[in-house]
């Protein structure tokens, strides 16, 4: 200890220096990163509060309120807008995807994970190359499809469709989970009498039911986020999606009506983000496919 | 213990259920029918429209007219002597690589901040990670208001910080609007490329780096042949992913330029898009998504092929 106070004490004036400079960099690199990455988001909220007198007045520094703050643009949204419209819509179909997700996963995941077959590893990476498969590669002939399915303008033909990338990328996430499983438990089920589908239903899938929220979760909000298949396949205001409407439909013509658009924008993004805040690491992991523990 | 666990829930399986159960009870069996429903949405929502859209590059089909005869090599011919197309397609290469090694390099700054031990950071990760975090159509449609041609407040800032009198129209010329578009593309992704990394790299064993920190190695010594050979497997399917992603995304461009200035800022995806679903030329549309399809499969399948004989190692 004594050693150590001295050979702080030898140290030159110039190593502190260098320390508070490495510091005082460190700081200033950091809030670079972090500015760049939340002013949009600043941006977003003071366009939101703000009077369009204000908004729209060149005089003014744009960075801060000069008339007090009105929720007259969030008014707006709601009450000139189909905004409570595209709500319900994003829960309807919402709820539809999760639920095929959900029914179609967890089987899938189950055995992908848990059993050997044949071609079952081919099987795991051709779901994962699946999620590969980009929506500009679909569009076209998918439109043609939803119209052989009758859902030409029809929010419903995005609860068909959604499920083409929710499924491969919710089938790796639970695959994880169904790993971390251990495997002696269904073992001794089985010795004990259980079937395959006893061991599934009575053994794995209560101890798993963290992994199934999960993908229910980011089931719901890759279908309210998406936006190509939405912009292709739907175009009357009252059947488009929560993130289609807000980019599309406060746009009359040439006016933007920027006021409400920044206030729709922000009412997606809050829950959205939050929910991903919470769940990186795992988003990273279902993404990566546990190419690293 | 887990044997009695597993007794006591298995004895509540009621007669049919139990026969079902025995039916599905060999192995295979078993994996055919569980995979059978995943694998059965695929072929039809993916598989069936992906044989379609390779019909339709050899054919003259419509939005008017989806049933439509052979053309052969026309549509390729076509698009190939398109101008806009081929400026999409250098674009497209454009955007892609110049954000991906932004993202690189400025994602592995960003990694090794948020790696060191200091107050806040948690709080300081939760806000970098906002722009990964919300919907991409929403922060392209931020990033359009932030530069619109009146009352953009970027050249509001420049013109008070002295950087510039008046400030281009971001999105209204060529250079400006593709400095904007690889922007808002760095924006959105940073943030996955510097988790990725963080991850990566906080797994890397300490005591191989101390190890080499004695050996004398130099940190850009111990980043290239300790911590980048372990972590290249992560690194390697983050690469993909984003590759993909920011290949094939229409979104940004056609939310902030459209294409425009006269087609210059088109990528091929949103070039797809205008042509086959605004203008209504299927066959046209599918082989430009299309036209980059085989690069991009044998790009996934090398990546895929060195990942695997790395992890088996």
């Amino acid at each position: 200890m004594a050693v150590l106070a001295q050979r702080n004490v030898s140290h030159s004036s110039g190593y502190r220096l260098r320390k508070v400079r490495n510091k005082v960099l460190f700081w200033a690199v950091l809030a670079l990163f972090i500015v760049f990455a939340c002013f949009p988001v600043y941006w977003m909220f003071i366009t939101t509060f703000k009077e369009v007198n204000d908004l729209y007045n060149l005089q003014n520094n744009p960075l801060f309120f000069h008339l007090p703050p009105t929720l007259d643009q969030v008014r707006y949204l709601f009450e000139k807008t189909n905004f409570s419209i595209w709500v319900e819509n994003t829960a309807e179909v919402g709820f539809v995807v999760v639920l095929i997700t959900v029914l179609v996963c967890v089987p899938a995941a189950y055995v992908l994970a848990r059993s050997r077959f044949p071609g079952s590893g081919g099987l795991s990476m051709g779901i994962f190359l699946t999620y590969l498969v980009p929506p500009t590669l679909l569009f076209l002939p998918l439109s043609q499809l939803v119209a052989g399915f009758g859902l030409v303008n029809s929010k419903w033909s995005l609860a068909l469709v959604y499920p083409t990338f929710t499924i491969p990328f919710c089938t790796w996430l639970l695959m994880g989970f169904f790993k971390n499983v251990p495997k002696e438990i269904t073992e001794a089920a089985r010795v004990d009498g259980c079937s395959r589908l006893g061991a599934m239903f009575r053994i794995v899938l209560p101890v798993s039911v963290p992994g199934i929220l999960t993908i229910v979760i980011f089931a719901f909000t890759l279908a309210m986020q998406e936006y190509v298949y939405a912009l292709t396949f739907v175009s009357s205001s009252d059947e488009k999606m929560i993130t289609l409407g807000v980019v599309t439909d406060l746009i009359r013509g040439d006016v933007f009506f920027w006021g409400s658009l920044m206030a729709g924008a922000l009412i997606v993004s809050i829950p959205v983000a939050i929910v991903y805040n919470l769940f990186m690491d795992t988003f990273v992991r279902g993404i990566t496919g546990g190419a690293l523990k | 213990m887990v044997a009695e666990f597993a007794r006591s829930r298995s004895l509540g399986l009621g007669g049919t259920g139990a026969r079902i159960g025995h039916l599905l009870d060999g192995e295979r069996i078993f994996g055919y029918v569980l995979v059978a429903p995943a694998v059965a949405y695929i072929l039809l929502l993916v598989g069936y429209p992906f044989a379609i859209a390779v019909w339709f590059t050899v054919s003259n089909a419509t939005t008017a007219r989806p049933i439509a005869e052979f053309t052969g090599l026309t549509n390729l011919l076509a698009v190939l002597d398109d101008d806009i197309f081929r400026r999409a397609l250098a674009n497209t290469f454009i955007f892609t690589i110049t954000s991906q090694a932004l993202q690189m390099v400025l994602g592995t700054i960003l990694a090794f901040l948020l790696l060191q031990n200091f107050r806040g950071r948690r709080i300081a990760r939760a806000l970098i990670m906002i722009p990964f975090t919300i919907p991409i159509a929403i922060g392209a449609m931020a990033w359009t208001w932030m530069l619109n041609p009146t009352y953009s407040v970027i050249n509001w800032m420049g013109v008070h910080a002295g950087l510039f009198t008046e400030g281009p129209n971001w999105l209204g010329e060529e250079y400006p609007a593709m400095i904007s578009i690889i922007i808002v593309n760095v924006w959105r992704n940073l943030p996955f490329s510097a988790v990725v990394l963080t991850a990566g790299i906080s797994a890397v064993p300490q005591e191989i780096l101390e190890a080499a920190h004695l050996d004398g190695a130099n940190w850009w010594v111990r980043w290239r042949k300790v911590i980048v050979p372990i972590i290249a497997p992560i690194l390697y399917i983050a690469l993909l992913f984003s590759l993909v992603f920011t290949f094939t995304d229409m979104t940004v461009v056609w939310l902030m330029t459209r294409g425009n200035p006269v087609g210059e800022t088109h990528v091929i995806a949103s070039y797809a898009f205008q042509t086959g679903v605004v203008a209504g030329s299927l066959g046209r549309g599918a082989t430009m998504s299309l036209f980059l399809f085989p690069v991009l499969l044998v790009g996934a399948i090398l990546l895929l092929r060195n990942l695997k004989a790395r992890t088996i190692d």
